[in-house]
């Protein structure tokens, strides 16, 4: 029965590509925002209800948009599917629902009232409520987002899925919280051993699509580069001079806003790391190897380059608002470019230009199914992200996407 | 005129504000002066064959006792003192008597314990007056030595180093030349008539005669041009190293060394002649100019160097050899084969090839290790070129091939190994110890690395100052049975299968086991040729000798390393100074400011006599690297500020931005749905919850072979493989439960056999295809819509076919028509009606 069963899919998979059509009317306008919103088809009901919307007298395909955003799989399974990505060093999608990918879901599903900002400056995060009856938010594990994800939990309901203070889940001073930056996903990707760069190369692959080799800028001032940067490798400084420089110039004082935080677990006995957690040196803590509230990992391999930068605090610097970084991210002027800690660090990432066109990029791939490929796109682009700059809800981003590339 | 200053610094000025501020004079330079556990040299085995002995009056006082030992004995015999001890003024070698020797050799001025390396019996022989070795270098070095020990051992003032203005301190920075990045010229002017005519049979890598280090006259024009700068005075022809060499006599053409000299010399002229002056922007704020040759030697004292055996500083720069300059006979000389480079910061680079003593000056190694003191000590500054080799890799050896010998310091990846045979061990030295894998000691970066075995802890390792190996399994044995048939390699084993790539800076061996203060010690000292360059800012803040100093060194073949830099009077009262504003300070390189490496460019802060401390005022504690352009000879050094003092630069940002549209492209309108999309779309049109356990198994068992992107394109055959297993799995849990299937498949009867219960197939198809949405909405299918009539057909044709055909077990059974509704609907739901959006 297999064999013919996947013959006949073959033979319905071929007559059904030949048969789709150039173009779209209002049911195929209307089941294509609904598809690719949510990744299912909508009910005969909710597809003619859409239509209305979109026929004349309706108010338009946003309103349609904003129908199919109801249902459940825009949320559990479009939103997810979209940031978790951005939550594991190996862009792996096939990570579990956790609290990283759960506060992206909750700030775009509230965008009405959100400012999607904070997902790198905010002191929140989403958690299924008590009436779901999961085991509740954990610092040292994930089960309490596996069991919503299990369970299938609507996240798109407020009964189900709230916004709280992340301060009262982690224990981390309100003011060194810094949305998903500093949620346990994150720090279980990014603050886990290394030297903490990971983190701000990660938010600045995810959150203003840029990787560091875009920014490479040899000019800039290496005065902030850390010890454990070789300025010759191999013996040969050209490479330090040509390449090395070019990313670690503008990184390390970047970087040095995440010096108080680390993420820790027990290599002996929890190899995985999964019942680790992220900490931070609050005033008055610590570190025994630095002797101030900056971790070791800061200070490590520090024979490399003796005389390279000796991190003291959390103080950071955007050497990039000079040179050839400064019009290409698109800075804001109203910002002082500098700062303590990782929440004044999101700010000012989060209020560029390269971040607001990053995540309506984003969202148009998303729904879209492609990049933005002509100039019709780009102005597309740049009228979304015009609207998005206003008062940055990320769920009317999906709406006007949908709308754009809902066909003709 | 140059004026001595009373001021003196700690050398061991290698960072931070802890260096600067470190006690005024410390005596630790040389020769174990260090740590207090001063030891005579190995002066048994100097002087040669032992043939003079000294028959004069007795030693008056320790100093001379010390000069006896430290100088008079290593130079009597057989080197100065064949003259300058017999009848040739002055007689500081007079074999008569050792104390008048000494009085000459104070009187006449002929050592300078403050910087040893300027002493005038240094200077003679690096002049070429009458030196020993091969190379003058090697005798400045092994003299240069001589005198560190003395000067260590009598206590004398060590390890000092006094700032002196520069000779010329007022020079402003000059209009310079910079070596083009293009080779035209070159070509045109050197490389054709002059060195592919008459240097290229040895000094190219497929030289006729042989291939000899450097390949300035290699066939790749780019690796002849790379190799020929450093030999080349952009300002003065004449002083090039081409031209210099041709007047020592090295293989000058057409019979004339004279005449040589003058086509190189003209070649470099007319070469240097068409390259484009840069001039100094006037706007600029600067100080005044230096190179590295108008600075300050900060020498490489405050290393501990008791009981050497053998000593590589490799400063010859070029030729065949590298020098033992321990000064301890026999000279374990390094004759260097095959790809060796020499780098121009000190050191041998080994790319593919090795460096090797002959094994009978090797023997020292025997007769003063396992037939001495029962320990000893490997220590080298080493850059590994990468973090992949193993073998181990041979950095060095004593060995005969790959199976047998006396030690090796080696590296496998991240680790470094020390293999040092003992009774405990077999002929190769197995096992070994290794710095612990998890913590990736060895980087490809300039490291310090110490090596010691002595007879009760065994071997052990130390990388940058401390120690990084575990306490060794087998303690304790004795070298009784080394052999002394063995030679020192260096880059490799006799029998060529252990290659390691990079470069060696310096390499000592020692009879004895190094402490971890003397490491330490020789960690923090450093290697290399350091200077202090003082950049004179009088003029700017109207403060007489006032500079801002570097401490600066040759990094490697391309940067100089720049560090820590400070202000530093050299007159006057530092309390009357300031405070003078000091902001944005950058480094200036042949007339302009580096485009690489500006550490300082964002510095703020004051001169203010009331931060110099004895030391002067830190202006900043890191250090930084700029590229290098024309040689450690010749490249100019100035610095600018955009503000010092009244006087201020204002810097526009001069970085274009153009934003560019990248290129239409095209691209599919449609695609498909992604792993998580099919689940859930599987769930809505079959109305099985995702949360069902067999589905979810299912689901979890597959995901992973479904598409994880929308590009149709990237469709494979084995995501349909994946779809259709979720498919039927969702169908067949629609089926197997009653009241979904009655629900979903109103009319249809489950509880007949297949020849009755397809009588009418529409009420299986006509469900399935409206939960598609392929049926008509609103009175017609949508325009993108599958042909319904195609769809129906198909689906029919599928269920008639297993009606008719069947060959299981369940035939005319009720399972078989739960089967082929099953079929029916994992062909319809996994089909591309549901896949693609």
């Amino acid at each position: 029965m297999k064999n013919q069963t996947i013959r006949m899919t073959a033979i319905a998979a071929a007559i059904s590509i030949a048969s789709v059509a150039a173009h779209a009317d209002t049911r195929d306008q209307a089941k294509r925002i609904h598809e690719r919103l949510t990744g299912v088809p909508p009910t005969e009901t909710t597809l003619l209800e859409m239509v209305a919307e979109l026929e004349p007298g309706g108010d338009g395909g946003e309103a349609a948009a904003d129908i199919a955003m109801n249902h459940p799989a825009f949320y559990n399974v479009t939103l997810k599917n979209w940031a978790t990505p951005w939550t594991n060093r190996d862009f792996d999608v096939f990570q579990p629902l956790n609290d990283y990918t759960a506060t992206v879901i909750g700030l775009v599903r509230d965008g009405d009232t959100a400012d999607f900002r904070d997902i790198l400056t905010g002191d929140v995060t989403y958690v299924g409520t008590s009436a779901t009856g999961v085991t509740p938010y954990s610092t040292s594990n994930n089960s309490h987002y596996e069991e919503l994800e299990e369970q299938n939990i609507n996240l798109g309901d407020p009964a189900n899925f709230e916004a709280v203070a992340q301060s009262t889940l982690n224990g981390l001073p309100s003011d060194a919280t810094a949305g998903v930056m500093t949620s346990r996903a994150a720090a279980k990707s990014f603050f886990i051993l290394g030297t903490n760069r990971a983190m701000f190369r990660f938010t600045l692959i995810n959150h203003l699509c840029d990787d560091l080799e875009q920014l490479n800028d040899v000019t800039r001032d290496p005065g902030r580069i850390r010890q454990d940067v070789s300025r010759s490798p191999g013996g040969d400084s050209r490479a330090f001079l040509n390449n090395c420089l070019g990313c670690h110039a503008g990184m390390d004082p970047l970087a040095q806003a995440f010096a108080y935080y680390n993420y820790e677990f027990d290599p002996q006995a929890d190899p995985d790391a999964e019942s680790g957690q992220i900490t931070y040196n609050d005033i008055g803590d610590i570190d025994p190897e630095t002797g101030t509230r900056v971790v070791a990992k800061y200070h490590i391999n520090d024979s490399t380059f003796p005389y390279g930068f000796v991190t003291p605090d959390d103080r950071w610097d955007n050497y990039w608002r000079e040179g050839q970084n400064d019009q290409y991210i698109g800075w804001d002027d109203g910002l002082d470019g500098f700062g303590n800690g990782a929440k004044s660090l999101g700010e000012e990432l989060a209020n560029t230009e390269a971040f607001a066109y990053c995540q309506v990029e984003k969202a148009f791939e998303a729904v879209c199914l492609r990049e933005p490929g002509d100039e019709v796109d780009r102005n597309e682009i740049d009228g979304l992200v015009s609207s998005f700059q206003t008062n940055y809800n990320m769920k009317a981003v999906f709406a006007g996407a949908a709308d754009y590339c809902k066909g003709e | 005129m140059k004026t001595r200053l009373q001021t003196v610094l700690s050398n061991r000025f290698t960072h931070l504000a802890t260096a600067i501020s470190a006690t005024l004079l410390i005596a630790s330079c040389g020769s174990g002066g260090g740590t207090g556990n001063a030891e005579n040299p190995n002066t048994s085995q100097t002087g040669g064959g032992g043939g003079f002995v000294y028959q004069g009056p007795a030693v008056q006082t320790d100093d001379v006792q010390s000069f006896k030992i430290n100088l008079f004995d290593n130079l009597v015999e057989d080197r100065c003192g064949t003259c300058h001890g017999v009848d040739q003024a002055p007689l500081f070698l007079d074999r008569s008597d050792v104390n008048a020797a000494y009085n000459v050799t104070n009187t006449e001025g002929l050592v300078d314990f403050e910087n040893p390396s300027i002493s005038r019996l240094v200077t003679k022989v690096e002049e070429g007056h009458n030196c020993w070795e091969a190379a003058d270098s090697a005798c400045a070095s092994i003299m240069t030595n001589y005198i560190e020990a003395w000067a260590s051992e009598s206590g004398s003032v060590s390890n000092v180093i006094v700032l002196v203005a520069p000779e010329d301190p007022d020079r402003d920075p000059g209009a310079t030349k910079s070596f083009p990045a293009d080779t035209a010229l070159f070509e045109e002017h050197i490389y054709n008539d002059v060195l592919a005519v008459y240097c290229s049979s040895c000094h190219s890598d497929t030289g006729e005669t042989l291939q000899q280090q450097p390949y300035f006259a290699s066939g790749n024009i780019d690796l002849a041009y790379e190799n020929a700068q450093a030999r080349i005075d952009l300002e003065t022809a004449a002083n090039s190293r081409f031209v210099v060499k041709l007047g020592e006599g090295h293989n000058c053409w057409n019979n004339s060394c004279a005449a040589s000299m003058s086509e190189m010399e003209a070649a470099i002229s007319a070469f240097s002649g068409e390259i484009e002056v840069t001039e100094v922007d006037e706007e600029l704020v600067t100080s005044k100019a230096i190179t590295l040759p108008e600075g300050v030697v900060a020498s490489s004292g405050g290393r501990v160097e008791t009981n050497v055996l053998a000593l590589y500083e490799f400063k010859e720069g070029d030729g065949a050899v590298a020098f033992d300059t321990s000064g301890v006979d026999p000279a374990a000389n390094l004759t260097l084969y095959d790809d060796v480079d020499w780098v121009g910061s000190w050191g041998i680079r080994i790319n593919n090839g090795h460096a090797r003593a002959q094994t009978e000056n090797s023997s020292k190694f025997y007769d003063n290790i396992a037939l001495g003191t029962g320990e000893y000590s490997i220590e080298a500054w080493v850059v590994p070129s990468n973090v992949t080799q193993e073998g181990p890799a041979s950095i060095v050896s004593y060995s005969d091939g790959a199976d047998l010998r006396n030690f090796t310091l080696g590296q496998t990846l991240y680790n470094y190994n020390f293999l040092s045979r003992s009774s405990l061990t077999g002929p190769n030295a197995q096992p070994m110890v290794s710095t612990p894998d998890a913590d990736e000691i060895l980087q490809a970066t300039l490291q310090h690395v110490v090596t010691v075995y002595d007879p009760i802890d065994g071997r052990s390792i130390y990388v940058n100052g401390e120690l990084v190996s575990e306490a060794d399994a087998l303690p304790g044995g004795t070298l009784t049975d080394w052999s002394n048939n063995y030679a020192l390699h260096v880059g490799n084993e006799a029998s060529g299968e252990y290659l390691w790539q990079g470069t060696v800076r310096l390499l000592a061996i020692y009879n004895r086991a190094m402490t971890e203060e003397d490491i330490l010690a020789n960690y923090d000292a450093g290697v290399g040729e350091k200077y202090f360059l003082l950049f004179n800012i009088s003029d700017v803040i109207e403060v007489a000798d006032a500079y801002i100093v570097f401490e600066v060194q040759q990094f490697d073949d391309y940067s100089y390393l720049f560090n820590t830099p400070f202000f530093y009077l050299l007159s006057g009262d530092p309390a009357n100074v300031g405070p003078i504003a000091l902001e944005g300070m950058r480094i200036g390189i042949n007339g302009k400011e580096a485009a690489q490496g500006q550490a300082y460019s964002k510095l703020v802060t004051n001169i203010d006599g009331a931060e110099y401390a004895e030391l002067g005022q830190i202006l900043s504690p890191v250090g930084t690297v700029i590229a290098l352009e024309n040689g450690a000879d010749t490249d100019e050094f100035f610095l600018t500020f955009d503000q010092l003092g009244a006087e201020s630069f204002v810097r526009t940002d001069s970085t274009i931005f153009t934003e560019t549209n990248p290129e239409d492209i095209e691209q599919s309108l449609i695609g498909i749905k992604t792993f998580e999309e099919i689940d859930a779309t599987l769930s809505e049109i079959t109305t099985v919850p995702r949360t069902n356990s067999n589905v979810a198994s299912t689901f979890n068992t597959v995901k992973q072979q479904m598409p994880t992107s929308p590009a149709i394109a990237g469709f494979l055959s084995a995501h349909q493989m994946g779809i259709t297993q979720l498919a039927v799995e969702y169908c067949n849990e629609l089926t197997s439960n009653t009241s979904l299937r009655t629900s979903y498949f109103s009319g249809f009867n489950f509880g007949v056999a297949e020849g009755t219960a397809f009588a009418d197939s529409s009420l299986v198809i006509d469900p399935l295809v409206e939960h598609l949405l392929a049926h008509q909405i609103a009175g017609d299918q949508p325009d993108e819509a599958p042909d319904l009539t195609e769809v129906e057909n198909e689906l029919d044709a599928l269920i008639t076919t297993m009606v008719n055909s069947c060959s299981t077990s369940t035939c005319g059974s009720t399972s078989r028509t739960r089967e082929i509704v099953t079929a029916a609907c994992a062909a319809a739901t996994g089909s591309a009606i549901m896949l693609i959006q």
